[in-house]
């Protein structure tokens, strides 16, 4: 046990004010879009639909890879 | 806990409990700025009851429609009667019978072939929405100029109904709306824009409280000082499908519920005491009165197109001598949108429409009435491409990037943005084409529909 005794310490960074800035604004244009294109659906609208879902999708895959990244950069 | 400064994991924990609850605030107000950006949208009631959005500005004067003393009373020439008159002048006589008889052996190929759209059922089915406006005249039934059955006050025994005139419009506004008004509002009453004749009579103002019509005049009561200008929107599922016998159906069953609209209307006001002409499209022009009462603005058709609607409504008004709180015109920023968006025009396919930038007091023919400024369009033209379709085309309507159904929230957020900012009016045009909105809807998916239909759209 060569490291008995020994002190590791780990330090977790607080998240910037702008990370909440982004996630909040990420969040409403979340739903805005979700509401969005379920409505196209219900107007007929079937491009305007497919084109929500999309960035529906691109919009989440954007949030999860930034919630990544920045996770990464707090240890 | 071996290995991990302690110290460090409780400074640690408390951060991460700080975090959960700022994550929770950051949430409830993620969550709670949608109803209240909704709110901000919804926008307030003002004295005289009308529900607008906060983007629809009330304004001292139209935002188009400026006139000079040219203007002066239409002469109300019904645009069917005009046609007849221009194609004669244009093609000979008797071109117009022959053009209608080949029009109508073209849709009888179209059912039997059962052409989408243009088959029997779409056919009949606009017929069928047509019933009560083709059923009517002015003056006369169900627009009689006084009542029709209702008991006046003096026959209950009661005195006429009085009230405050903003407590008067709001009464009539809410029983409006409830007969099938999408908008309503008050405008005073402008004898220039009462047609100077009707079925061949003389339409005259006088001195007198009960409006009349005789074989010679028909008689305005100079007393109706107001008028309760009114909007029908039209089923946007219907519409989708023009130029078809589905988006005839549209236009069709707009003008009943218009004719139904007025008259109830008018009905009510006559039982709380007043006197009241219920009118569709005969009598006056609607648009002027429209843009008065706030419905909409003048656009780039040379018709109304209203913030809530776009320009797929039909509009009808009741003149009436109940004295009232009047409304002022709004601006939505609409004017400014026409210029650069073009798509009505873009889309006509018999192009009647101006691809101006500006607006100017340059009529294009007869059917334009003279000394105002607008954006004209060729009516004749426009009329001959109804010919190539069922009664009326529709396109124009059906493209405005102004036409959605209130179903997405994105539709109010872009109107409210183009109102503030119009250097973002380019790019929802551009969006608008992107998402494919404005495009012929399969007329053959109508019927396959399993929702029930409504006005609404």
């Amino acid at each position: 046990m060569p490291n008995s005794g020994s002190t590791v310490s780990i330090t977790i960074r607080k998240r910037p004010w702008w990370f909440w800035t982004f996630a909040g604004l990420w969040a409403l244009l979340e739903v805005l879009i979700v509401q969005t294109a379920v409505a196209s659906v219900r107007e007929s609208e079937y491009r305007a639909a497919a084109m929500s879902w999309t960035a529906v999708a691109v919009l989440a895959a954007i949030g999860v890879l930034g919630c990544l990244f920045q996770g990464r950069s707090r240890v | 806990m071996q290995g991990v400064n302690r110290s460090n994991y409780v400074e640690s924990e408390g951060k991460r409990t700080g975090r959960r609850a700022l994550l929770t605030a950051a949430g409830l107000i993620a969550a709670g700025s949608v109803p209240a950006a909704v709110a901000l949208l919804e926008g307030t009631t003002n004295g005289s009851g009308r529900k607008r959005a906060r983007w629809v500005k009330d304004v001292d004067r139209p935002t188009l429609g400026e006139k000079t003393a040219e203007f002066k009373r239409f002469s109300g020439s019904n645009i069917f009667e005009l046609h007849k008159q221009l194609k004669t002048e244009r093609d000979g006589v008797g071109a117009l019978e022959a053009e209608q008889a080949a029009k109508a052996k073209r849709l009888a190929g179209w059912m039997r072939q059962s052409k989408p759209g243009f088959r029997l059922p779409d056919h009949q089915l606009s017929e069928g929405a047509w019933t009560l406006m083709k059923s009517i005249k002015p003056g006369e039934g169900l627009l009689s100029w006084t009542r029709v059955a209702v008991s006046t006050p003096d026959e209950l025994g009661v005195a006429r109904h009085t009230a405050p005139p903003e407590e008067m419009a709001q009464t009539v506004k809410v029983a409006a709306r409830l007969y099938g008004a999408g908008l309503v509002g008050i405008a005073p009453m402008n004898e220039s824009y009462v047609n100077l004749r009707q079925a061949r009579r003389d339409i005259v103002f006088e001195d007198v409280t009960v409006p009349a019509v005789t074989d010679t005049k028909v008689v305005i009561p100079r007393t109706m000082k107001w008028v309760v200008a009114i909007a029908i929107p039209m089923d946007l599922d219907l519409l989708s499908r023009a130029p078809t016998s589905l988006g005839d159906a549209a236009t069709g069953l707009g003008y009943s519920h218009s004719a139904f609209t007025v008259a109830s209307l008018a009905e009510f006001i006559r039982g709380l005491g007043y006197q009241a002409i219920p009118s569709v499209n005969d009598t006056a022009l609607s648009v002027p009165f429209a843009i008065e009462a706030g419905i909409g603005e003048l656009s780039r058709l040379n018709r109304l197109v209203t913030p809530e609607f776009g320009p797929a409504v039909r509009l009808c008004k009741v003149f009436t001598d109940l004295p009232m709180a009047c409304d002022t015109p709004v601006d939505f920023g609409l004017v400014q949108f026409c210029r650069k968006c073009k798509k009505c025009a873009e889309s006509c396919p018999s192009g009647a429409l101006s691809f101006d930038d500006e607006p100017s007091f340059k009529t294009k023919g007869p059917w334009n009435n003279t000394g105002h400024k607008a954006w004209f369009e060729d009516s004749y033209l426009c009329f001959q491409h109804w010919q190539q379709v069922d009664n009326g085309c529709g396109i124009c309507l059906a493209s405005c990037p102004y036409t959605k159904a209130a179903r997405a929230w994105i539709h109010d957020v872009v109107k409210a943005t183009a109102s503030v900012a119009p250097v973002t009016d380019g790019l929802f045009r551009v969006l608008d084409d992107a998402f494919g909105y404005g495009r012929q809807h399969d007329p053959e998916q109508w019927w396959a529909k399993d929702t029930p239909h409504g006005v609404r759209g």
